[in-house]
This record gives structure tokens, sequence and C-alpha cells, in this order.
């Protein structure tokens, strides 16, 4: 297959796959905040291992340019949510709030998965099956982050397939900055290493700003610290079958 | 020299070198509640970063072994803050909160030394120069965990002298365990991937467990984050230049 065509289809699951977290919602009117919490953990888990996994590839690579990378890619994320004031957003309230919540919310969401996406397009040139490795991981990582997104967007009376749409929506940016990603790197080799820094440091600053902070007030702290080192304990144990 | 003596010698020197992580709060006066928040989120961002450096290492001697023990040491640091929240544990002028995450603090560093002492004994049998690089490497990366447990100790009011004692008492293992790895070599190394697992197990824990909660709730999530990730790239850069 054409390694483009692999990089589209394995992006376009990761984003597909973020319908599945409106699955809850079938039998249940609202899930108790515990479960939002352990979603919201079990996301910032699966990230963390995700970057682990892209720092494991692309070690002999991320030396300096690397480090750059990361402080660039952290740096991004920081100044995108100071453009947008969004940087003191909560991004699970239930209740109370005006119609700009609502877009402030999808735009987070869409940033967000635009950098699983730079992250699936760094681990793809890497190697095809990191690449596919670390889209499964993300396809995963979507699924309870859409689950926190649909009770946000239930609690506000959104019909279940509309607020499955949206999740869904809200994960095309990782299509198509997985493949400009994949894209640039093919054309501009030595890109690579910066770009392996600026999807690490993304990734470890957007599980640090968004699901964690909100997953401690959801659920006990101890419940929340073991679902997030256990989820990354399975990244990482599958990524050492892998290698 | 008997060479068992170089091993502890070598071994001491790793352990001295973590004191000079305390030193930059010889500078810092009063700590404020922000300034914990922050010094959480330093020290998280640090143990993250030298975790992904254990876990690599881990896993290329064994992916189960390295996952066993780090199952093992996430469950030793729940049962050690079990124990310690039973037992209302003073610390110092310290209360039963603050007592208990600089107590855990130290033993999650101290436990976390011992496969750091074998990996200097051990590297002792491919010949002197490969134990001084590896001697050297662990020292210099002692210095920025010195600074993590000092970060968490100093703005509980422990004074600089105390956070070097603390310090360098973590890596302690390090000289005790140096020497019996280069003894027995053999039996140590098919351990050495359970031990360095449950060091990474048990620093992940500490951080998301005691030390991530206590910044979010004493500063916003946007500095914490911000901390936590450069502070967890510049310990991975700092340890590929070594």
């Amino acid at each position: 297959m054409n390694p483009t065509i692999t990089v589209l289809v394995y992006s376009s699951i990761a984003a597909a796959s973020a319908a599945l977290g409106a699955i809850p919602f079938r039998w249940r009117d609202r899930i108790p905040i515990s479960w939002i919490g352990w979603a919201n953990a079990l996301a910032a888990g699966l990230m963390l291992g995700t970057a682990y996994v892209i720092v494991v590839a692309g070690l002999n690579r991320m030396v300096l340019a690397g480090a750059t990378g990361a402080f660039l890619g952290i740096g991004f994320i920081y100044w995108t949510h100071m453009i947008a004031r969004t940087e003191d957003l909560d991004l699970n309230k239930l209740d109370e709030t005006g119609p700009e919540y609502g877009y402030q919310i999808l735009l987070v969401q869409s940033l967000h998965s635009a950098s699983e996406g730079v992250a699936i397009g760094v681990a793809m040139s890497l190697n095809i099956g990191l690449g596919i490795f670390a889209a499964i991981a993300f396809a995963i990582h979507n699924v309870p982050e859409a689950t926190v997104l649909c009770a946000v967007l239930r609690a506000r009376g959104i019909r279940l397939r509309d607020a499955a749409g949206l999740a869904v929506m809200t994960n095309v940016s990782l299509i198509l900055l997985a493949i400009v990603t994949f894209a640039l790197i093919a054309a501009v080799p030595s890109l690579l290493p910066w770009a392996l820094g600026f999807a690490m440091g993304a990734l470890v600053y957007l599980v640090m700003v968004e699901p964690l902070p909100e997953s401690y007030q959801q659920a006990g702290h101890t419940s929340i610290a073991l679902v997030t080192s256990v989820a990354m304990g399975i990244v990482v144990l599958l990524n050492g079958f892998l290698r | 020299m008997q060479p068992v003596i170089l091993v502890f010698i070598y071994g001491l020197m790793t352990a001295l070198a973590t004191g000079l992580g305390a030193l930059p709060f010889a500078f810092v006066r009063a700590v404020s509640r922000k300034g914990v928040a922050y010094a959480n989120a330093v020290a998280s961002g640090l143990m993250l970063g030298a975790c992904f450096g254990l876990l690599v290492e881990g896993t290329e001697s064994g992916t189960w072994s390295t996952i066993i023990g780090a199952n093992l040491g996430i469950l030793f640091i729940l049962g050690t803050q079990r124990i310690l929240q039973r037992y209302n544990v003073r610390f110092g002028s310290l209360g039963s909160v603050g007592a208990r995450r600089t107590l855990l603090m130290i033993v999650v560093m101290t436990v976390h030394s011992f496969s750091e002492g074998v990996a200097v004994g051990a590297s002792f049998g491919g010949g002197m120069t490969l134990a001084t690089l590896i001697t050297v490497a662990i020292a210099v990366h002692n210095i920025p965990e010195g600074l993590a447990i000092s970060a968490v100790l100093r703005p509980r009011g422990v004074s600089v002298a105390g956070c070097i004692g603390w310090s360098i008492f973590s890596s302690l293992p390090q000289p005790l365990m140096a020497v019996p790895a280069y003894l027995f070599v053999d039996a140590f190394a098919p351990a050495l991937p359970y031990g360095i697992g449950f060091a990474a197990g048990a620093m992940v824990l500490m951080v998301f467990l005691e030390l991530l909660p206590e910044a979010y709730g004493q500063a916003r999530k946007l500095t914490v984050a911000l901390l936590v990730s450069i502070s967890l790239a510049a310990m991975i850069l700092f340890q590929r230049l070594l």
C-alpha cells in the first residue's frame, strides 16, 4: 500500500473511533462523574504512553534538535491556548455555561487532536509499524475522550447522534495533520528530529493541561493515579513487544 | 587498592553528587504556597523524564520483568502510603499530610537508588573505562534527582543542610548495592530489569498520587503543565547528552 494511504487509513480509524465514546449514553442518560474522571485518566495515561513510545523510537535523533522541537511543541500549545483565551477553560463543565463554551470546547478539542495528528505523522515517518501502533493507541485514547465530550454535550440537550458526530468532527484535524506531517517529513527529512520533539512536547503538555487536572476533581486521587499509571504501563508493555 | 573498596568509593561518589541537587535551594529564601506547587511540578517532570529513561533501559533487558517490577513498585507505594496514613506520621515540624509526602518522597527516591547501585557495581565487570563512564553518568544524573527531592522537602520547611543530607541518604543504596553487585554480578543481572521496573513504577505513581494533585490544587493548571513538560524534556535531553 502507498504509505500516504496507510497514514490516511489509520488516522481515519483513530478519528472515527471517537464515535465509540458515545456508546455508554445509549443505556444511561448521565454517567457518574467518577466514570468521567477515570475516562480522563485513561486518556491521559494512553497519551503519556504514546509520548514515551515516540521518545524511545526517536531517542538517537532526540538530542538538541529534538529538545528544541519539544520546547517549540510546548510553546505552540501554550500560545494557541493563550490566543484562543482558553488557557483556564474547564473542559468538563456539565452545567451553567453560556453558548460560547460550546465553541471553546470544540476548538480546544480540535487543537488537541491536531497534536495527536502530528504525533501519528511523525511515528509513521520513523517506521510504518510504529505509526500504526501510535494510531491505534490514539484510537483507544479517543474513546474515553469522546465519552467526556459527549457527557458535556448531552448535558446541554444535544442529541446522542449529533454528539457522536461532533466528537468525530473534532478529530478531523488529526487526519489532516497526520498526512501533512508525514508528507512534510518525506519532503524534508531533516525535519524529523524537530517533529519528533514537537510531538513529544505537545503530547506531554496536553496531558498535563487537559485530561489530568480535571480528572483529580472527578474521582479519588488513588484511583486516578492507578488508572493513569496502568494505562501508561500497557502502552509501554505493547511497545516492548513491538520492538 | 582493593577493587571492592574502589567499587564502594565510586558508588559513594555518585551518592554525594545527589547532594549537589539541593544547592540551588541555598539561594532561595521563603517558599510560598505557589512555590510548593511549582516545585512539585518540576519534581514531577524530572521524575517522569527519569522514568522514561528507566523504562527504555528495563524493556531492553526484559519487557515482562520490567512491567512486573513496575506493578510491584506501584503496590509498594500504595502500601507505604496506607501505612503512613494510618500512623499519622510527623516529620520535623510538619503536619501529617506534609510529613507523609516528604517521607514518601524520601522512600521512593531511596528505593529507586538500589537498581542504580547495581548498575554501578555490574559495570565494573566491563573494565575500568566502562565503570568510570557509568559512574560519572549516574553521578551527574543524580544531581537533578537531588533537585527533585529538595524541591519537595525544602518548601515544607526542611533546612538546606537537611535537603543535602536527605538527598545523599536517598542515594546511599548505591555504594551499598554496588559492592554485592560487583561481587555476584551473575546473580544480580537477571534481577536488574525487575529492579528498574520497580523504580519506574514507584516514581510514576508517586507523581500521579501525591505530587501532581497538590500542584494542581495550588497553582493554575497552565503553569503546572508548562513546568512539568519543560522539566521532562530537559531531563530526557540531559540523559541523552551523557
